[in-house]
């Protein structure tokens, strides 16, 4: 074999360890903080969440299909504030998330509002029918700590089984697997 | 085929279909453009923008809650044609229009920089108004998120003690001058984390800027230009005084007059 076949080899096989490894790879997950995270919610997150199972794509699909676990999206939308001028273009984004989530938004936030704890502790519940024992899994967009940090809130809740999907719908659209529009739970 | 051949088909097909990840995701953002255009420009087509209105901004900006803008009008000299107007546009910002810049008797050349909030990765986009109607526009992508509700740098005291003060500094050797307007420009969005509660939203939404009796240049602004607005612009003094008006949500008008040279 001459040298530009084992060059093309060599590069070749690079190309197929990144694809593998996944180009999140490369970006350094940082140590898993002791509190809520607080800002730039749109960075790398750790690999671990204390007292949670953290899940990949066929993991998340195994459990959606098997269908006792409750998908809840954590995914922000801004809520119009209420003293805007008359007039102003107000177009919070659309969700298309995983099918039959559960979309709560602004619950990942590090600091809540009296309000919208309330309102994540009620969304919970009603998802999960009161049962503490049932199977959460949180999800929003890869690289967003919004998820980590409202899997460690459910935590504290008291909810046992509580399954964190880092990869979120970027994963789940990665892989080809459906999405629907969603429609934040009232 | 070969079995060589199969793995090197099955990785050029993985590359490609992750080349084409990006690709996706950016058509789907486009969406809200299709969404809003019409209430935002109306019903007419913008032409492409390309060399008569160049956008630039960073394509990963470091703070989300001053990402700086800057807009360069350049109408070909072949075209008799003025710009009038210039719609600032941040896509998947939750209120997409970020300004409204109307240059009164149009201008030929013209740049105008400031910094604004960008909520999620998102299109920038600007729409230029000519003075016989037609539209031109230019749009980059710019990741960044979360500036919309990112707590406001300056402490809440200080923001009011310190509220309207104006500075207009004047850049010769550039062509170019500067405006800044203390002000918190709170977006609505901002949670003070230790009382748990919103800071309800309080911004500059015009400031209009005159040499003498012309305008050089006014603005209307929302939610996501970023605290303390800033607005460096073209500039070539005629001497006389300028005058700097701005007008907050609430309706306070701050207003001061400086030597065209500036301070």
């Amino acid at each position: 074999m001459s040298a530009r076949h084992r060059t093309g080899q060599a590069w070749e096989c690079s190309v197929l360890i990144w694809l593998l490894a996944g180009p999140g790879a490369y970006a350094q997950a940082p140590p898993e903080p002791e509190g809520y995270r607080l800002e730039e919610y749109r960075a790398p997150t750790p690999l671990t969440l204390k007292g949670a199972t953290v899940i990949g794509t066929p993991e998340a699909e195994a459990l959606w299909r098997q269908g006792n676990a409750v998908f809840i999206d954590v995914m922000p939308q801004p809520q119009r504030p209420a003293n805007l001028p008359a007039g102003t273009l107000w177009h919070a984004p659309s969700r298309d998330s995983i099918p039959r989530a559960v979309w709560l938004p602004n619950v990942g936030y590090g600091v809540l509002t009296p309000e919208t704890e309330a309102y994540f502790r009620h969304g919970l519940s009603v998802a999960a029918q009161a049962d503490h024992s049932r199977p959460l899994v949180l999800f929003c967009q890869r690289n967003c700590w919004m998820s980590w940090n409202a899997a460690k809130r459910a935590l504290r809740y008291g909810y046992s089984v509580v399954y964190w999907y880092p990869e979120g719908t970027d994963g789940w659209k990665d892989a080809g697997l459906p999405v629907e529009r969603a429609e934040r739970s009232p | 085929m070969t079995v060589r051949s199969r793995i090197i088909v099955s990785v050029w097909a993985g590359l490609a279909a992750l080349l084409l990840v990006p690709s996706l995701s950016v058509a789907q953002q486009e969406n809200t453009w299709a969404e809003i255009r019409s209430t935002v420009i109306g019903e007419s087509v913008p032409g492409d923008g390309t060399g008569r209105l160049t956008l630039v901004a960073p394509s990963r900006a470091e703070d989300a809650a001053i990402v700086p803008i800057e807009l360069r009008v350049t109408v070909p000299d072949d075209d008799a044609g003025r710009v009038t107007k210039i719609t600032l546009v941040v896509d998947e910002n939750p209120a997409p229009v970020a300004a409204v810049f109307q240059l009164r008797d149009g201008q030929k050349t013209f740049d105008m920089a400031t910094r604004v909030r960008i909520d999620s990765y998102t299109f920038v986009r600007a729409v230029a108004t000519m003075d016989d109607g037609r539209l031109y526009m230019t749009k980059t992508y710019v990741k960044a998120a979360g500036g919309c509700s990112a707590p406001a740098a300056k402490d809440p005291v200080e923001a009011k003690a310190r509220l309207g003060e104006m500075r207009f500094r004047v850049f010769a050797d550039r062509g170019d001058a500067q405006v800044q307007v203390r002000h918190p420009n709170y977006s609505g969005l901002q949670m003070d984390q230790v009382t748990r509660h919103y800071t309800p939203a309080w911004f500059i939404d015009k400031l209009d800027v005159r040499q003498g009796e012309k305008t050089l240049f006014s603005m209307e602004g929302g939610i996501s230009i970023s605290e303390d607005p800033t607005f460096r612009f073209t500039y070539g003094s005629t001497g006389e005084p300028v005058t700097i008006e701005a007008r907050d949500t609430e309706g306070q008008v701050f207003k001061k007059i400086f030597p065209g040279s500036g301070t």
